[in-house]
């Protein structure tokens, strides 16, 4: 195999998340303004590609070809690539990935990977309708099938299987939204959610209530990558890419095995885990793709931090909060900070370069992180798609 | 929703004889699945539907069975399927209902119940909107029955009936 060259996160920034007065031409222009302020060595000339996170802006904003409007619209002029990314809520982290790839081969020297999504529309009917083509449209769609009663579904098995209960749940919830409290950009910031308080929010799809699922947001996010050669003209803090995996295997309900146990997230971890060299154990942090909190749960048990059916307890306990043995979604989460579906996977990225440079608040600051792992599912978590950043500095 | 589709200047159609009022939701607002013949390889299984009767493909080289239908063989790549027909029993393995937040032209359905229904004797396990019995008097284990229903514009789908 070809050498590939090392690569980095060199800065990056988000805007407010929430229920925004904006479009998504705006959303873009936002994010570029945020981002050339937080990467004051960034000069536009030198970004020479730029991959742009967008799961449905021809739904959300009635809008095609949207790689060469966010390139316009964050005054950028790209020579070596310019495409669109879209893998639904992992449609952010999928920029990414392909910018490290760019620039990993040698492909592209500087590269921006930008998420934009607007999801509040003037008819929410309209909106969810669009949701439920994530699905297979025509065959789960059709019946009705939007994330909240699938991921019910996989609540209510692993509740069956393994004794999780809604206060376990609830934690989770509790946990991400009291980080959400020290994230200004987060679409919750200023709201608190004790456990008791989540437990009385209105049943959505049950067993699940409305403070188990990530709300319909809009924002945008943008980070810069970088060479190795390239990084120190920009930052002192890079977080170094050093591993990364996905895997999928299918699409149509029917074929999803079993609810609980997320087999394709433990192949992506275990590659990701590979390439990176390195074992759960030595990650300080992780950003968990908790579009419910149901997926929290299982997604420590599927990268390994606990036991099968253990995950409920791992919440509960605050074995994933700071102190424990590993802080998850410090950033506030999607609970916490909403779910632009193209923005979240960069806005996570944002969060593992801010708080390797210690920059974020006291209290979220994960102390001295080393390695963090990015985690998106997407979908009916029939994608699983992972990142694993090491400090530099 | 009504207006006439446009002729001229779409896709280089001739102009001819006015057609009538397109009087489906937009395409792009309607989640069921294009059914005649001039739309679609699979319309026979419409068709079966409209009988009463559950059908898939098979592959009759490698007995691959498929969900949904499929014109093509996942393992063998080979071009000619059969069609079998499923089982119409099961029972649900996990469900769950739609209190709020539901998509255009399911508003008037809420709440509603959707589940995953093991077929009995036949390894498939199928998605789909469960009627019969209200969401808090499901549960796991339930026996329900696949019932073709028809969409009002004249296609068909299908949907699982709870047993009493
Ligand atoms: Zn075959």
């Amino acid at each position: 195999m070809t050498e590939l060259r090392e690569v980095a996160v060199v800065g990056g920034a988000t805007t407010k998340f929430g229920l925004r007065a904006a479009t998504w031409p705006e959303l873009a222009q936002e994010a570029g303004a945020q981002l050339f302020r937080a990467v004051p060595g960034l000069d536009a000339k030198d970004v020479d590609s730029l991959f742009v996170g967008a799961a449905e802006p021809e739904r959300f904003a009635f809008q095609s070809h949207v790689a060469p409007l966010a390139a316009e619209q964050m005054g950028l002029a790209p020579r070596r690539i310019l495409q669109r990314t879209e893998l639904a809520c992992a449609s952010g982290q999928s920029a990414i990935r392909s910018a490290y790839a760019a620039i990993a081969s040698g492909l592209s020297d500087v590269a921006v990977a930008v998420g934009v999504e607007k999801m509040n529309l003037p008819s929410m009917a309209e909106a969810n309708t669009s949701m439920a083509c994530v699905m297979d449209r025509p065959w789960d769609g059709a019946h009705g099938a939007t994330a909240p009663p699938f991921f019910a579904m996989v609540a209510q098995r692993h509740m069956l299987e393994h004794g999780t209960t809604a206060e376990q749940m609830a934690a989770v919830s509790a946990k991400n939204h009291r980080f959400a409290n020290s994230n200004p950009n987060a679409q919750f910031h200023e709201k608190v959610f004790s456990t008791e308080k989540l437990l009385r929010l209105p049943l959505v799809s049950p067993p699940l209530r409305l403070g188990d699922c990530s709300s319909m947001t809009d924002g945008a996010a943008a980070v810069v990558l970088a060479a190795r050669e390239l990084v120190r003209g920009y930052t002192d803090t890079p977080a170094w890419i050093r591993g990364s995996g996905q895997y999928s295997d299918f699409h149509n309900l029917a074929n999803a095995g079993s609810l609980t146990e997320w087999t394709g997230m433990r192949k992506a971890a275990d590659e990701a885990f590979r390439s990176a060299h390195i074992s759960v154990g030595d990650l300080d942090m992780a950003e968990l793709h908790d579009c419910f909190s149901i997926s929290e749960i299982i997604e420590y048990e599927a990268l390994g931090l606990c036991p099968p059916g253990a995950g409920g307890a791992f919440a509960a306990d605050g074995s994933s909060d700071l102190g424990g043995k590993i802080v998850v979604n410090p950033r506030g989460g999607l609970l916490g900070c909403g779910h632009p579906l193209g923005a979240t996977g960069i806005a996570q990225a944002v969060e593992v370069f801010d708080q390797f440079a210690h920059r974020v608040p006291a209290a979220r600051q994960v102390p001295d992180p080393n390695w963090a792992l990015v985690h998106n599912l997407s979908g009916s978590a029939n994608v699983h798609s992972m990142m694993i950043y090491q400090r530099g500095g | 929703m009504a207006g006439a589709v446009p002729t001229v200047g779409s896709g280089g159609r001739v102009p001819g004889p006015p057609e009538p009022p397109y009087d489906r939701p937009p395409f792009l607002l309607d989640f069921f699945p294009l059914e005649d013949a001039g739309q679609t390889r699979l319309a026979k299984f419409f068709d079966e539907l409209r009988l009463g009767r559950l059908t898939t493909t098979r592959c009759p080289r490698d007995a691959t069975m498929a969900w949904p239908p499929r014109v093509v063989c996942p393992t063998c790549h080979g071009e000619e399927m059969e069609w079998i027909e499923l089982p119409k029993r099961g029972t649900v393995y996990a469900f769950s209902a739609v209190l709020a937040g539901a998509p255009l032209g399911m508003e008037s359905d809420v709440p509603f119940v959707v589940g995953l229904v093991d077929l009995e004797g036949v390894a498939l396990r199928l998605f789909g909107r469960i009627v019969g019995r209200p969401w808090d008097g499901c549960e796991i284990g339930m026996s329900v029955s696949v019932e073709p229903f028809d969409v009002p514009d004249g296609r068909v789908f299908y949907r699982f009936r709870a047993q009493p």
